[in-house]
This record gives structure tokens, sequence and C-alpha cells, in this order.
């Protein structure tokens, strides 16, 4: 699995590659838009890390070609801009995740990861929070190592908010991933689900905890 | 002088009071000319009546003289008529002949020329004449005609005396027709500047593309919209210049902060790393506030652009609750659960809550909950459980560097700021009030907000 940065800061550039290789990612940094042409007409990357000024062009002329061959390799876009536009274009040109530089490394990788975990992409297998472990191909859940049984709906509740470590998960997601669109879910429903799910978390020793935020959605932390 | 806001009402004032002073100037002036006029006539009648009487004496054989009027003229001088009167006076100035009843002269002789006009006062009446020298066989005599002025001609007497009442008065009106002519023209004149204020009306920070029309302008007033529209190009050159020298300066600043930290994210030895996350994370966030700052300094806000305020809320809260989290606090949206739609750019707004909530995090203990709550009119508000904020602070705390605390890690003073110029751009108000409990709570308040069903 081949990530490709394209980033034109040489020494970022560096840095970055010994970083994702120390997190057991292998890449191939360019620094030119016609570089990152070339390299992505001749290999097949798992992940693109697009950086947005580029010598040559904008980056942004990068993601939306691959966008137009429907190519869905994940795209974390780099920007030392963070203006009030740059962010807006990026997501709607089809960027999957963005990331405003200085950024912290481990963001980098666990955001990277976040995509590479989605359906359908390569890092498919096993989702991990503390000693809680979730393996997206069986749908089966361990704690410290010992297999644990939910419930289909709170395995579901359980999954979306572990593909979305350390972020918030909306209310109307938890309901999408649990009921599907059509169905018409209960006022308070999700949070029967939720709060059965954090108890048995509780129950089974697990050191991760189900956050609700009010009015906004949940959120799965590591258990300090 | 009174001080005028309006040209047109400038001119109108002084217009209508130009009009009355000439109309009554006028009235006088053209009394006094018809005035003039009639006294002329009087004194050409008189002239040639004095005239007509000389014609008809005679120095008879004694040396004397006579005079021997037909009829018609002796009924013109009789007492009865009473209203013209004659008389011949020898060159001492004693009446040799006189139609008056007292065979005196009309006029004293005063001059020797060989016409003169008088007038003198009898009584009551005034008799106006002339005095006519005329030399018969060598003697000269002083031939006098008068008009009694109290009993005179009917015709140019009633033109003369209601000259104000049967005509002058037309004058007012028709100079007053002209002013309301003159404000048609001077209007008319206008209507160019009208339209070019139209214009001007539109142009600020979201159309600076937009120039001043100058080709139907009158020619007095074109160097000024000229010069208006240079100036107006020398912004638009400011407003670009500095946009892409904060574009620039963010690129320049955070690449370099970027190669540090990642630098640092890849050392060996990371119990070393941990000394330089602080002072990395807090220079990042000093640049970042700055870029923002100059960001929001030159930002724009088109009229027609839409941002949801609930939408917004939800991101923020969700982009903050993990951090939150880590440091035992907690965030919340309370009030109103649907969109609430604004005139606003979305991306501002949750720069403008972003800064306000991080604010309150800072300030709030853990165990609390950070609150954004949103009211259906438009209203949202970020309350905490924290100290809150002395009535003395409540302006400081928006100005630029203000910091209670000076030696404070990750506080750069800027945040609020930033708020309070993002509240400027959306003609919004922000104010800031201590709760019941204690606690700071911000609001801001938008105009226009609706809040269509979901």
């Amino acid at each position: 699995m081949r990530l490709l940065v394209i980033e034109d800061n040489d020494e970022l550039a560096d840095l970055l590659a010994r970083g994702l290789k120390s997190a057991g990612y292998d890449s191939d940094r360019f620094s030119t838009v016609g570089e990152a042409r070339t390299a992505l007409a001749t290999t097949s990357y798992a992940a693109l890390i697009l950086d947005l000024g580029l010598p040559d062009g904008d980056g942004l002329a990068v993601l939306r070609e691959l966008r137009h061959r429907n190519d869905s390799t994940p795209v974390l876009l780099l920007t030392a801009r963070g203006g009030l536009q740059d962010k807006v274009t990026g997501l709607r040109d089809g960027a999957d995740d963005y990331l405003v530089k200085p950024f912290a490394l481990e963001e980098l990788i666990a955001r990277l990861e976040a995509q590479l975990r989605r359906p359908g992409q390569l890092l498919g297998n096993v989702l991990s929070i503390g000693n809680l472990e979730f393996d997206t191909r069986n749908r089966q859940c361990a704690i410290d190592g010992v297999s644990h049984v939910f419930s289909a709906r709170e395995t579901a509740v359980l999954e979306i908010l572990m593909r979305s470590k350390g972020r918030v998960v909306s209310k109307r997601q938890v309901e999408d991933s649990i009921f599907g669109l059509s169905e018409e879910v209960g006022s308070n429903a999700i949070e029967v689900y939720v709060h059965r799910l954090r108890k048995q978390l509780i129950e089974k020793g697990a050191k991760a905890q189900v956050h609700t935020i009010r009015g906004v959605g949940y959120l799965i932390t590591e258990e300090k | 002088m009174p001080h005028f806001q309006s040209i047109l009402s400038r001119i109108v004032i002084l217009h209508v009071i130009a009009v009355v002073i000439t109309s009554v100037a006028m009235s006088l002036a053209l009394s006094w000319l018809l005035n003039r006029a009639t006294d002329n006539l009087h004194n050409e009648a008189m002239r040639r009546q004095a005239n007509l009487v000389a014609s008809y004496l005679k120095l008879d054989s004694a040396g004397k003289l006579t005079i021997n009027l037909p009829a018609e003229l002796l009924g013109f001088y009789s007492q009865p008529y009473g209203r013209y009167v004659y008389a011949v006076l020898d060159d001492k100035g004693k009446a040799i002949l006189s139609s008056k009843i007292d065979h005196s002269s009309i006029f004293p002789k005063r001059s020797d020329q060989p016409v003169a006009f008088e007038k003198a006062y009898h009584g009551d009446a005034v008799i106006s004449g002339a005095s006519l020298r005329k030399t018969i066989d060598g003697t000269d005599f002083w031939i006098q005609t008068g008009e009694d002025l109290t009993n005179r001609d009917v015709l140019t007497d009633d033109i003369t005396a209601g000259f104000f009442r049967d005509a002058g008065w037309i004058t007012l009106p028709i100079l007053l027709l002209l002013v309301v002519i003159d404000i048609a023209i001077f209007r008319r004149a206008l209507f160019p500047l009208k339209q070019a204020s139209a214009i001007a009306q539109q142009i600020g920070p979201s159309r600076t593309d937009l120039r001043l029309p100058v080709s139907d302008i009158p020619r007095e007033i074109r160097p000024l919209m000229m010069a208006v529209n240079l100036a107006l190009d020398r912004l638009d050159e400011g407003f670009r210049v500095q946009r892409e020298f904060t574009a620039d300066a963010a690129h320049e600043l955070r690449t370099p902060l970027s190669v540090l930290r990642t630098r640092v994210d890849v050392m060996a030895d990371q119990n070393i790393a941990k000394q330089f996350y602080g002072d990395i994370e807090g220079m990042s966030r000093l640049v970042s506030q700055l870029l923002e700052v100059a960001e929001v300094e030159t930002a724009v806000l088109h009229p027609t652009e839409m941002a949801d305020l609930h939408a917004i809320c939800t991101d923020v809260a969700g982009f903050i609750a993990p951090i939150t989290l880590a440091q035992g606090k907690s965030v919340a949206l309370v009030g109103y659960d649907g969109p609430v739609v604004v005139n606003g750019n979305a991306e501002m707004l949750s720069r403008a809550i972003r800064n306000l909530a991080e604010n309150a995090i800072t300030h709030t203990p853990p165990q609390t909950v950070v609150e954004f709550d949103l009211d259906k009119s438009g209203v949202v508000s970020v309350r905490d459980f924290g100290p809150g904020i002395p009535d003395a602070e409540h302006d400081l705390i928006f100005q630029r560097f203000w910091r209670r605390d000076r030696n404070r890690v990750g506080s750069t003073g800027l945040g609020l700021s930033i708020v309070r110029r993002i509240v400027e751009l959306h003609a919004a108000k922000i104010s800031v009030t201590n709760t019941a409990e204690g606690g700071a709570r911000f609001s801001i308040a938008f105009r226009g907000a609706s809040a269509p069903a979901s």
C-alpha cells in the first residue's frame, strides 16, 4: 500500500515521508502538478496527500482531474492558506479531508487512516480505541482480546462511532446508520441505543467512553 | 445666511426671495417710467399750448400786448372749466395777461431759457406747466401755461394711479412661474447625479468593481466623479494588495512552522519533543489568529450569501468537542433545533463562534459545560459557567491584544477582536453579560433572520 505525497517544500516532504514510514506507510513524493499527473497515470495509490500551493499550479487541478475520471482514491488536502474560501472549494471539488498547516503528524495519520478504513478502501479491518477493538469484516467486537456480542443496532452505533474516532458523529448520521434513510425514528430511540451501548461498555470493562454532545451528536474517546 | 442641505431648496428659497424683491422693484420702476412718460406728455402739451397762446399775442400801436383767443380756447381757459390757465409775463416777471382770476403769474419767472417746465402750489391745487420765451417785435415775453394736476386728464391719471392694482401684480406670478420652470430644468440637470448616487450606494467591500458613470454627468461635476472613480480604483487596489499579502504571508509563515512541527513529530526522543509542542502550538495559534485578523479585515460579505446558524453551531460544537472533552469539560447546543438562516458567510461566522467558544472553554473550570444557545430570531449565544467578566472589561476585551493575564499560555488577545470584526461585517450586534450563575454570556444578534421549516 503506497501513498502519494505532493508537497513542494522538500524538507516538509522528507519529514512527512519519514513520519509515514514509521507509521507503516510507504510513500512516493513529488513536488509539482506535472509530476503528480505522471505518478497517478503509472501507479495506483491508496491515498493522496496533496498540497494546494504548488510551483506549477494549484493542487486542486490534480484533485479535479482525479474525480473527473471517477477515481475515488481518498485525497487529503494540505494548505498553508486556510483562507475563508479555500476549505469550501477544496471539499466541493471532492477532497475527503482538509488540514491547515502546521498540523500534527499524529492528526494527519489519524485522518488518513479514517479515510483508508472507509468501506471500499484498503485499510478495512480492525478499528481500535484503548482495549476495544472492532473488526469491520465480521462486525465482531473484542475487549482485551475477548469477544463480546452486542445487538445489531448497538453494533451499528459502535461501528459508526469507531470509524469516526475522536470526532463527533451527528445524531442524524447515527440514525441513518441504524435505520436507513426511509424509516422514521422515534425521537429518543437513538438516546436509548447509545445509553445501552455505553452501559455495556462500562460493564465489560472497555477503556473507551461514549460521550453525548447535547444538541450535536456523539463521540467515542479513549478513557484516561 | 441659513445653511441649506439641498441645492434645490437653496435655489427655490433664494429664487423666491429674489422674485419678490425683483417684482416689487420692477413695479416701482415701471410705475416711475409711466409717471415720467405721462409727465413728458403733459409737458409737451403745455409747451404746445404756450406756443398756441403765443400765436394769438399781438402788440398794438401803443406797444401794449393784447391777446385775441378764439372762442374754443377762451372756454378752455375759462374759470368755470378751471383746469387750464395761461399767463404772459414781461421781462421783469410781472404778469401782463393772465387767465387766472387774480391776473397773477402762474410761476415766478426764473430762467432765461427759451422753454422751462415748472410746478407751483396754489392752495390745494398743484399747477404744473411750461414757461416759454417769445420775442414779439423785439421784446421778450414769457408765456406760461399750466394744468391743475388735482384735476388732471382722467385717462392718464387712472393708468398711472392704478398701475399697481391693475398691472403691477402680474410680475409676481410670472416670475414665480419662472421659478417653477427653473426648478424643472434644474431637476432634469441633476437626474444623472441621482442615477450615479444609486450606483454609488451599491459600492462597498463586496462590490469594489462598480464605478460611477461619467458620460451623462454635467461637465461641472464630472471632475468630481472622475476623482471619486480614481479613488475607488486605489481602494480596490489596496484591498487586492492586502488580500494577496495575507495569502502570501500565510504561506510563508505556516510552511516553516509546519516543517518544525513535523520535525519534532518524527524526533526519536519524544520526551524532548514534548517540550516543544506547547511553544509550537502557541506560535501556530498566534500566526493563525494574526492571519485571521488580516483576512477578516479585508473580507467581504456578498449581499446574497446565506448561512444557517444552526448548522454553523453544530459544526463548531462538533469541532471543539474533542478538545473540550480532553480538558474534562463539555459543550452542548441548546435552544431552537432547526435552520436559522441569515445573510452571512458560513466560514467567517464559524470562526466568530469558534473563537467565542474557545474563549469560553479557556476561562471555564473543569466539569462545566459551554453552551451554544440559538434563538429562532437570529441570536446566537455562547455561555459558560466560569467566573464571568468584570463590567469594567466589557469593552476592553474586544480590543486587539488585550489580555487580562499577559503570561497566560495560548492567549493571543486577538480572538475577540476577530469576533467583533466579523460581527461588524455582518451588521450584527454583539453583547456580553454575566449570567445569574456567574458565567459570561456572549450574544450575537443578527438582523433579518428567517427560520424555514426544515
